[in-house]
């Protein structure tokens, strides 16, 4: 008992150590400008915006799935509810971390409600995500006290599910209707980041769920996992599908900026022309849930979703960066024809800073407010 | 109201790059950042090769990406047509940079005009440092600071804000001209109301077959280009098997 509390001081220990590492990189990043990144003219969006995206698409994924016991009346997932609800805050908080500290001038936010603009997809995505944050606090909130049916808490679930389908959507969108860059696929990036928003929750959820069933071990009927687990491997075969579609018309087009597009190395290497990151963290780990030995083992579970929670920060990365590499217009005359990137030591604290809040909320959300508890 | 643009004739544009030297100094541009810049392009293979030369700038589109992307709307359309842009609102999400088909808009990485700041002397005891030549002047920043900017922007824009050309609004709404168009010594940059048919421009763009940088995006740009410098002969020739 005593060593796992000890265990336990040292992980807050450790968390604590990083959040001053994260409030020292957000002063240095305000008192001297985001020159410390490794980013410039041409490779505006770097690894924070990447990783925004993806715990963002993440936090919505989670929220997705909460719907099926919270909205579609699943009741047998009820013991996964809460814990779903209180990922998708947690991993939108550390979301927000990350795009706080990629804007520039973060203390002129208070123009985003004083001049919104409606036709501009950042401005929705940013207010929808800050009411999703609001509404699925509350709705926490309220299965903390025991309410879950009351029709404030159903109007709550259904809100936080339309919100959770359209963010992704809006994210896809901010890539899609840019006129300059049409390797973002225009429309179809919506469709992509809404599919890879519910694999990577999935992930996520399976994850993390076995880790502190394994770690705790006061968990949930292994069944329901097993259930979880084939739904995951349904969200994972359509992402395969869709990423072969996308893979098929890059290869087949003759579209000017696509043929430039073929000439970018790949961020993180490639296997006879696939990327890497999409063999082994999209379709090695699809494979492997096809054998239902694997997919039906703890283990398994955990090395797939670990392997596909990877992988998609990475292919996020990748699509962020080859989108970006080649210089637009005059730009050219000052770059070379493609940029290359690998993030600063500041990018990576970023990062760190947005793991750390996520991990201080799940462990103590954890800890102190019974994350699988279903309404009596 | 008026609707402004600005012509630019190849064939009298000799690219020595005074447009952009005067607007770096009328906008107190910082390094690495270029309201005013260029195309360059070198086409054909030796020893059959020409060079060709756009001078660029903001289009000041109609319908500008950068405009309807900004989400606080500090990128925003004026009566008269110039996109411009207020720091104040901006909150360096970068997404009009990200957005523009041109690649006029630039950030401020760091704080502009940090060189300049700089107290090493290059020869210590022979020449004046930086921050003295600047202190010397009595000047802000830079020894080339020009307050007038100030009077629709702030003179010098902050790190973490994104900048680019405004066709110099405040010569404009005193009646001048824009710098680059004032400096140009072909008199290769033509600037006027597209509306008023009496104007230079309108003039110019029913007298020739004017082309706009990536018109295929429907952007509907407000930088005009006519004719082409081209020297080179050859004799009448079918070609031949």
């Amino acid at each position: 008992m005593s060593a796992k509390k000890g265990l336990f001081s040292t992980w807050l220990t450790v968390l604590g150590v990083a959040v001053l590492i994260g409030l020292y990189t957000a002063y240095k990043l305000f008192s001297e400008g985001h020159g410390l990144f490794n980013t410039n003219d041409v490779i505006l969006w770097s690894l924070p915006l990447g990783v925004y995206i993806y715990l963002a698409l993440v936090s919505s994924g989670l929220t997705l799935l909460s719907a099926l016991p919270l909205v579609f009346g699943i009741r047998k997932y009820e013991p996964f509810a809460k814990r779903l609800v209180f990922l998708s805050v947690a991993t939108l908080c550390g979301a927000f971390v990350s795009i706080g500290l990629e804007l520039g001038s973060i203390f002129h936010m208070i123009y985003y409600m004083l001049s919104p603009n409606f036709s501009s997809p950042i401005w929705w995505m940013g207010a929808i995500y800050g009411v999703e944050l609001v509404v699925l606090t509350v709705k926490f909130a309220l299965m903390h006290k025991g309410d879950w049916h009351s029709g404030l808490s159903k109007l709550l679930a259904t809100a936080s599910f339309i919100l959770a389908l359209v963010a992704p959507l809006m994210i896809g969108s901010i890539f899609g209707i840019t006129e300059s860059r049409v390797t973002y696929f225009g429309p179809v990036m919506s469709i992509y980041c809404l599919l890879m928003a519910f694999m990577s929750g999935t992930a996520l959820f399976l994850f993390y769920s076995l880790l502190v069933n394994k770690l705790t071990g006061n968990g949930v009927p292994a069944e329901l996992y097993d259930e979880f687990t084939l739904i995951f491997t349904y969200a994972t075969a359509i992402v395969v599908g869709f990423t072969l579609l996308k893979f098929t018309i890059e290869s087949a087009t003759v579209v000017p900026e696509f043929l430039v597009y073929h000439k970018f190395e790949h961020a993180f290497g490639a296997i006879q022309g696939f990327h890497t990151e999409v063999l082994l963290g999209l379709f090695l780990p699809f494979v492997l849930l096809l054998i239902p030995s694997v997919r039906n083992s703890v283990g398994g579970k955990i090395v797939t979703s670990a392997l596909i929670l990877i992988g998609t920060l990475l292919m996020h990365m990748e699509i962020l960066l080859a989108g970006q590499s080649h210089p637009v217009g005059p730009k050219a005359e000052q770059y070379p024809e493609f940029v290359k990137y690998f993030p600063s030591i500041w990018e990576f604290l970023v990062f760190l800073f947005a793991l750390t809040i996520m991990l201080i909320l799940y462990t103590l959300g954890e800890r102190y407010l019974k994350l699988t508890e279903v309404p009596e | 109201m008026s609707r402004y643009a600005m012509v630019i004739d190849l064939q009298r544009c000799v690219g020595c790059g005074s447009c952009s030297i005067a607007c770096r100094n009328e906008n107190n541009v910082p390094d690495g950042i270029y309201w005013s810049n260029k195309i360059t392009e070198t086409v054909g293979t030796f020893p059959n090769v020409r060079h060709h030369y756009i001078p660029t700038l903001c289009n000041h589109c109609e319908y500008a990406p950068c405009v309807r992307g900004c989400p606080t709307k500090a990128m925003h359309k004026l009566d008269n047509g110039i996109t411009m842009h207020d720091p104040k609102k901006c909150i360096g999400c970068k997404y009009c940079e990200f957005n523009c088909p041109y690649g006029v808009i630039y950030f401020n990485w760091k704080e502009p005009h940090q060189f300049w700041k700089n107290n090493k002397a290059l020869f210590k005891g022979g020449t004046s440092s930086p921050r003295e030549e600047v202190e010397k002047i009595g000047a802000k920043k830079t020894p080339y600071f020009n307050p007038e900017r100030g009077a629709t922007l702030p003179a010098n824009r902050p790190k973490g804000v994104v900048e680019k050309c405004t066709f110099c609004d405040h010569r404009v709404r005193k009646g001048l001209l824009p710098r680059c168009v004032e400096a140009c010594p072909a008199n290769a940059r033509i600037f006027g109301d597209i509306k008023a048919s009496d104007s230079d421009v309108a003039k110019l763009l029913g007298k020739f077959r004017p082309f706009r940088l990536r018109e295929q995006l429907g952007t509907n740009p407000h930088v005009f280009y006519v004719r082409d410098f081209n020297p080179a002969q050859y004799r009448p020739t079918k070609g031949g098997v």
